[in-house]
């Protein structure tokens, strides 16, 4: 696991956001270049002077973009160099309280977007951002106001948002019609086509009903979106229909995908209620993939580890996970489809993990 | 409360089948279409239509956004210009009866491109403002002229994703040509008619000239791989070769997609089959036979999915629009846009048969030259008449959402464009090839169902490929 959070010592006392520079001269007056290191950590100098990072070397942190907490003693890695996985997390309130969440919802909010979007200014080219939360869209003027200025100033940039979709409104369209919003695209997670089995999933009566008007709005603004379903045992058997649904109503998005369980936040807890062993019981899964295909649908599964899946859905089962929690089973060194696999969530029991692989 | 516009068709056994106008369909059995008429749904009809997308409430917004969506999405956009079929000669070294793009002999002068022409396509492709470039040589012979095939491909050299498809009788192959042939961006176009009777028939004659054919053949399959090869059967309804002849012939290659195309006659084929102006009702009953065989022996050999690929390309259009580029169905039938002829003499054409059609003196229907430019009144007066969203017949047809137009097929047959819809042959075709489909669509047997989930390259058989209200 590649650590995201380390700690740090600074000179500063208020938060700043700074890129690391390792090697060479710095290119940015928002860089912060290495004044010295060894194996434990590494010194650096910027325009909010000096500080000091432990647990990883500069030449680890050589282009990644941090957030400097003085007070915490933290550093928050938001964009490491090289990496394709970088998510910022804007906000840990949520008006969901999803049953199986990885990342459970806090009551407060620290609003950082201002940190966040100098950082986003400092991205290498071509990076892909994901923004969650949390609910980014309970600060939905501020989320479009940084997404708006940061795309304008670098249109090589792009943006993948989680969110619930269901604080869009009417008037939403023409904004998010605007093209640099080609840039974006939108991750929305759905359940079931059952409104009462989303609603209980999600934790919010009503939910269901908001997220469809939501969805009419951005298909009406031409947005990009990505949906997401969580596979639990209450929808296990539920997604032909969900299938048949996203095929009537929904088949604007641009990818369907269907997620295996990960073993944190409330899932962790709950797991031997929630966990579907789909090599069990793969048929509903095959089913909507099928479904979904039939229909012109592009269907993906994430965090199903490919030999896990049969053979004819193989090809759907893709290398979801990011690579700083990522983790593969010792078998695994002797699989030819490693490259393409997504392994297992770090924190994936290893027993479960060891147990399950069968090297392709 | 407000119902979709939705259209419905009784199919030949009794079943009627409903679509809406964004091509979303269900199949209504007698009870549910006596409901429909006498305005007597129940609520479980009312679930079911709303859920199918085919009775949008007015609080569904959702519903309205994704209809409107679903509609859009038929309307095929013209694409810039990206892909281009040249005919740098129009010289043949074989005579086959049904040629259909008027051929000369080998040794006439004056019917290759000019240093002018040449320079013009040369340029034209500079000038391509698309990331990706299909070629496509036809003749005539193209591979008389290997010095004008390379000129084109190395101007297309910097297109990162590029595709040159030589259509050749394969007669003559030599050193030169293998080194075209051998680069991986190159891929063979020829036809095959059969097996050696059929196919000496009408194309190579004599013995010497049909072995050779089906010497190079082998040989390009087995130096290459079947993926490198397609071919294209042209079939006379009057004495069509029996099915599995046919299949046989194209297995033997490792070729899995027929096309089988009845010969549109034009041009010389014109003149010496005046008999078959038509399809007619035996190649229809031929077309359907050939579509069970195949579903046959995909079943029971699963380890290659054979196809007819104008059956696929119909089934394709009914569930995922969009999805792969056809020129061949579509609509509307954009005309000189994204893809264009250009012939041995520079004219350019909006498609192959409107070249044959000008070549056999029917009606000039170039749209310009490639030295001049294309953009001309001629191509905005066939673009003009290019869909089917007004023709009156179209309109009240449960087919128009998969359907398109076809102008110039019009213009063969019947010298004009404007005639009732139902009385060509390329509606009488198409109405045809629907109902084949839909009636397969709700077969039964795993047999017929296995096969169209492999045309729809499905990873498993669906519960259902469409909905039906009992
Ligand atoms: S053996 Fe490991 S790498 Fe291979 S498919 Fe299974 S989980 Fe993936
Ligand atoms: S051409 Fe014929 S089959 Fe096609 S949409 Fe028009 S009426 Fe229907």
């Amino acid at each position: 696991m590649i650590p995201l959070l380390l700690s740090a010592e600074a000179e500063a006392d208020a938060p700043f956001v700074t890129r690391l520079r390792a090697t060479g001269t710095s290119m940015h007056s928002a860089d912060a270049s290495l004044v010295e290191s060894d194996a434990l950590g590494a010194t650096f100098a910027g325009k909010s002077g000096l500080f000091a990072i432990d647990g990883a070397t500069a030449d680890d942190l050589d282009g990644d973009v941090v957030l400097v907490r003085p007070q915490a003693g933290r550093v928050e890695r938001l964009l490491r160099s090289g990496s394709p996985h970088n998510t910022l997390l804007v906000t840990e309130r949520c008006d969901q309280l999803c049953v199986m969440c990885s990342q459970p919802p806090k009551k407060t909010h620290d609003d950082r977007f201002d940190l966040l979007e100098q950082a986003c200014l400092l991205a290498e080219p071509d990076t892909l951002i994901g923004i969650s939360g949390g609910e980014p869209t309970l600060y939905k003027d501020q989320l479009l106001g940084m997404v708006e200025r940061v795309l304008t100033a670098r249109p090589d940039l792009r943006f993948h948002i989680l969110t619930n979709a269901q604080h869009f409104d009417a008037d939403d369209i023409s904004r998010l019609r605007a093209s640099l919003y080609r840039q974006v695209s939108w991750g929305i997670p759905l359940y079931a086509a059952e409104p009462a089995l989303h609603d209980e999933i999600v934790g919010k009566r009503g939910a269901f009903a908001q997220l469809e008007e939501g969805f009419a709005h951005l298909i009406m603004a031409g947005a990009r979106v990505e949906l997401r379903t969580v596979l639990v045992t209450p929808n296990h058997h539920a997604l032909p229909d969900l299938a048949r649904y996203v095929a009537a109503r929904l088949q604007f998005v641009e990818a369907w995908s269907i997620m295996q369980l990960e073993n944190i936040g409330f899932a962790k807890g709950r797991w031997s209620n929630l966990y579907v062993d789909h090599r069990a019981d793969f048929r509903p899964i095959g089913m909507a993939l099928t479904l979904a295909t039939l229909h012109n649908v592009r269907a993906q599964l994430f965090n199903f580890p490919r030999c896990t899946v049969p053979a004819d859905f193989r090809k759907y089962a893709i290398a979801s996970i990011s690579d700083w929690k990522r983790k593969f089973a010792s078998a695994c060194e002797a699989c030819r489809e490693q490259s393409q696999c997504s392994g297992f969530f770090e924190w994936h029991p290893d027993d479960h993990a060891e147990t399950c692989v069968e090297p392709l | 409360m407000s119902f979709l516009p939705l259209r419905s068709r009784a199919l030949p056994d009794g079943e009627t089948i409903f679509v809406n106008d964004s091509g979303r369909f269900f199949l209504g059995a007698d009870g549910f279409v006596g409901r429909l008429i006498d305005g007597a749904e129940t609520e479980g009809d009312r679930i079911s239509l709303r859920a199918g997308g085919h009775l949008i409430e007015d609080a569904d917004s959702l519903a309205f956004a994704a209809h409107r969506r679903a509609v859009a999405r038929r309307i095929a956009p013209a694409a810039p210009l990206d892909y281009l079929i040249l005919v740098p000669t129009l010289r043949c070294n074989l005579d086959c009866s049904y040629c259909q793009v008027s051929r000369v002999n080998i040794d006439r002068a004056g019917f290759d491109w000019s240093e002018e022409t040449l320079a013009a396509v040369l340029a034209t492709i500079d000038g391509l403002a698309c990331d990706r470039l299909k070629i496509e040589f036809q003749g005539g012979e193209p591979t008389l002229r290997p010095d004008l095939l390379r000129a084109v491909m190395e101007k297309a050299e910097r297109f990162a994703q590029r595709q040159f498809v030589i259509c050749s009788n394969l007669q003559h192959i030599d050193d030169e040509l293998l080194a075209i042939f051998d680069r991986p961006d190159v891929f063979i176009s020829t036809s095959l008619d059969g097996d050696e009777v059929t196919h000496g028939r009408h194309r190579t004659k004599d013995a010497e000239t049909t072995s050779a054919f089906f010497r190079n053949l082998r040989f390009i399959v087995d130096r290459y791989g079947p993926s490198k090869v397609s071919a294209l059967p042209t079939i006379n309804a009057a004495t069509p070769p029996a099915a599995d002849d046919l299949i046989d012939a194209y297995v033997a290659y490792g070729m899995d997609s027929i096309f089988l195309r009845p010969i549109n006659y034009q041009g010389f084929a014109r003149k010496r089959h005046k008999q078959a102006r038509e399809q007619d009702e035996a190649w229809r009953s031929y077309y359907e036979g050939f579509i069970h065989r195949l579903i046959a022996r995909n079943w029971a050999d699963q380890d290659r999915v054979l196809e007819e690929t104008y059956f696929s390309i119909g089934l394709r259009r009914i569930f995922q629009p969009g999805r792969e580029r056809h020129v061949d169905l579509r609509n509307p039938n954009p005309m000189g846009y994204d893809y264009i002829v250009v012939d041995h003499d520079g004219a350019v054409y909006p498609t192959d048969e409107a070249r044959m059609l000008a070549r056999s003196g029917v009606i000039d229907l170039s749209i310009g030259t490639i030295e001049m430019g294309w953009d001309s009144e001629a191509r905005e007066l066939l673009n003009s008449h290019a869909t089917n969203q007004f023709d009156p017949a179209c309109m009240r047809c449960v087919y128009q959402p998969y359907c398109g137009r076809d102008p110039i097929d019009d213009l063969a047959r019947y010298g004009r464009i404007d005639m009732p819809r139902h009385d060509t042959a390329f509606c009488r075709r198409h109405m045809h090839l629907f109902d084949l489909i839909f009636r397969l669509l709700y077969t039964d047997c795993e047999k017929v169902r296995y096969s169209l989930a492999q045309w729809l390259r499905l990873p498993s058989i669906p519960d259902s490929f469409g909905e039906v209200m009992a």
